[in-house]
């Protein structure tokens, strides 16, 4: 079995083993959401068990007692990535004046199982030079939290009480606002899902014999409307399927796994 | 976690496996066009002479077979939805053959059957038994059954087959080991591995890709099976002929069933044409369509070569010497010219960018590789197959020396555009 340490992805611990997700479940009632297939999907790849714990009010080690008797191997002796130790009360919260916040609740949007990641990202984007971000949610959103310093946001997050915390974004005036990012070339698979989130077709061709795969998601690709990406399981990364897109006039990106498991997310250039 | 398990078991062969087969490909067509070039003189003589022996032997072997030991590694697991057996076995085969190889040619070439031709037989016996073990365990393994890896499996037993007679012949140079002289034995070495190998594996893995690239639906493993059937009983029938011969004109009926054969897969390859989606056609895949149709013109030949052996007691030595060019630097040549930069720029593709594909575009495999150099390789390619088999049946050295120069330059090209492919580097993320 896999050797996991406190740096390891929630979602590797579900992939490798059919029972971890009940495990993960049982060490806090915060992971419930994970019960959720998109919270699943959106959190586990990006959330890592020491995260988690910071989420879920326990440690790296209570993991370790739930998941060493599935199989896991467990390396004590990585040391957690600690970026987001909690820090001193910053700057641009101390400053802030309440003319300058922008709220945003997203507890309903998490609790009727969306995902509320486009909503977020939209307010960002409107945020003005000096505004901050105040978002409301039930847990601290750890996973945003990265997502979002590597942009160039500050943050802070405040915790009132078991179901309710209060994160503060804000971007720091050195760095641009990378508005350019939507169109840049080099947009990562994290962004180009973002942006399509709510807009995807899916396709399962991991069963199909060859020369299926192809045609499967060729076909899917002329009824897709304009404005949706498809989102394909596959085996493997079909090479050959790339230049058909391209003559398609279609972009791509691809997420490959592990061996036997790959992600393609096609939209339109 | 039972989608899991099958899917572990689809795993892309390593790139480590595939590339030096390719990389000994390009250079091995190279030195055979440098021969070529050296040796026109005595292709206007007899065919059982040593530079044309060596240059078949860079051709057969160099050549076709170690690119298509190369690409049916990767495609043989694909082929069959399973995983190949043994890297190790293939490692193995590789070098076995790059080492028999050059020993094999420069005995020929010397026209000294001594050690180094006999080593070199056996490594190459040898690599193609590792091979065939590879294959054959592989296809154990695998649940599922495929017209094409039946075809891939059958060409492997008849190319250790002619590898064994090969090496018998070699071995008969010196010690009498066989009922007759070598040179008795070469039409049954080079049908078995003409018919056996080369056509039986080219039809088996054509019939995949070309409908693959074409996206085409069409599909028909009835008439796949007739042509296997139809190969393999010509093939079998012209084995018996050989060892208990009778009438000459016996002869035309394995030619008429190859000569069938071939027609009902030209048809094949018509009819996943005819219902392809790929509205363009790109020119890879013409090369390779043309290669196809390339085909009828040995047959012809053949059947020339055989009506003058009846009627005139007499072999046509150019005629016979151009059939075996038209066959090793046409239609071969022409198949794996398209072939690989249907293939090759893929794999490197999946090489560098498979990690990295999360991290944003990528550029398109087929940009690894120059187009407008592969136009001028398809150009110059045929122009030079054209002259040197014209000057092949006139007899006239100034057309095989200019066929000469024009096959080195496509060489030289081909080379060029392989290495291209090979020393992409990733472009910044």
């Amino acid at each position: 079995m896999k050797t996991i340490n406190a740096n390891t992805k929630i979602a590797t611990l579900l992939k490798e083993s059919p029972d971890a997700l009940e495990a993960v479940i049982s060490i806090s009632p915060k992971f419930n959401k994970l019960r959720n297939p998109l919270l699943r999907k959106l959190m586990a790849a990006r959330t890592s068990i020491n995260m988690a714990s910071k989420v879920g009010g326990c440690t790296a080690n209570d993991f370790f007692k739930k998941l060493e008797p599935l199989g896991f191997t467990i390396d004590k002796n990585i040391i957690a990535d600690d970026s987001t130790e909690q820090k001193q009360v910053p700057e641009f919260v101390q400053n802030i004046t309440v003319a300058d916040i922008v709220e945003l609740d997203v507890r309903a949007e998490i609790e009727s199982g969306k995902d509320p990641l486009n909503l977020i990202m939209k307010a960002v984007k409107q945020l003005q030079p000096g505004q901050v971000l105040k978002l409301i949610n039930s847990f601290e959103p750890v996973p945003l939290i990265l997502l979002l310093e590597k942009q160039g946001f500050e943050s802070y997050s405040e915790t009132v009480n078991d179901n309710l915390v209060h994160t503060f974004f804000h971007k720091s005036q050195a760095t641009p606002i990378k508005e350019a990012d939507t169109s840049k070339a080099g947009e990562g698979w994290d962004e180009m899902l973002q942006r399509f989130t709510d807009k995807m077709e899916t396709v399962d061709v991991r069963q199909l014999e060859m020369p299926l795969p192809m045609l499967t998601i060729l076909d899917a690709l002329e009824k897709l409307p304009d404005e949706k990406a498809l989102y394909v399981i596959h085996k493997r990364i079909p090479v050959f399927l790339l230049p058909e897109l391209t003559e398609r006039k279609f972009d791509y990106r691809i997420k490959e796994v592990a061996d036997g498991e790959v992600y393609l997310l096609i939209f339109r250039t | 976690m039972v989608a899991s398990a099958t899917n572990t078991t689809v795993k892309n062969t390593s790139y480590k496996v595939v590339l030096p087969f390719y990389l000994y490909a390009a250079i091995s067509f190279l030195t055979a066009t440098i021969f070529l070039l050296t040796s026109t003189e005595a292709f206007t003589g007899h065919y059982f002479q040593p530079q044309i022996l060596a240059i078949t032997h860079i051709m057969t072997l160099g050549w076709g077979t170690m690119i298509i030991l190369g690409a049916s590694h990767q495609l043989v697991p694909v082929l069959i939805e399973s995983k190949l057996y043994s890297n190790i076995l293939a490692y193995t085969s590789f070098i076995l053959a790059a080492i028999g190889i050059p020993l094999l040619v420069y005995g020929f070439n010397i026209f000294d059957m001594g050690w180094p031709a006999q080593f070199g037989g056996w490594f190459v016996v040898l690599a193609i038994l590792s091979y065939l073990i590879n294959i054959a365990i592989s296809m154990a393994k695998s649940k599922n059954e495929s017209i094409h890896a039946v075809f891939v499996f059958t060409a492997t037993i008849w190319l250790f087959l002619t590898t064994i007679l090969g090496l018998a012949q070699v071995y008969n140079f010196t010690k009498l080991i066989l009922p007759k002289g070598s040179l008795h034995y070469l039409t049954l070495h080079a049908h078995a591995g003409i018919i056996g190998w080369f056509l039986l594996l080219i039809m088996g893995i054509a019939s995949r890709l070309i409908p693959m690239f074409l996206i085409s639906k069409y599909s028909n493993v009835k008439l796949l099976r007739w042509i296997y059937g139809l190969i393999n009983s010509a093939l079998l029938l012209f084995v018996a002929l050989f060892l208990y011969p009778g009438s000459e004109a016996l002869l035309f009926i394995p030619v008429i069933t190859i000569f069938i054969a071939i027609g009902l897969f030209i048809y094949y390859c018509y009819c996943a044409y005819q219902q392809r989606i790929r509205k363009q056609v790109d020119e890879q895949i013409k090369l390779s369509l043309l290669s196809v149709l390339m085909l009828l013109l040995p047959v012809l030949l053949l059947i020339i070569v055989i009506v003058f052996l009846i009627s005139v007691s007499r072999e046509q030595l150019n005629l016979i010497l151009s059939y075996g060019f038209i066959i090793f630097f046409g239609w071969i040549t022409a198949i794996i010219l398209g072939m690989t930069f249907k293939t090759l720029p893929f794999i490197v593709w999946n090489k560098v960018y498979h990690h990295r594909s999360g991290l944003g575009k990528t550029p398109n495999p087929k940009d690894l590789f120059n187009s407008s150099i592969f136009k001028a390789i398809a150009i110059i390619y045929i122009s030079g197959f054209i002259l040197f088999a014209t000057g092949i049946l006139l007899g006239t050295t100034m057309l095989l020396k200019t066929g000469a120069i024009f096959l080195l330059l496509t060489a030289v090209l081909y080379n060029w555009n392989v290495l291209k492919v090979f020393m992409h580097k990733p472009e910044q993320l």
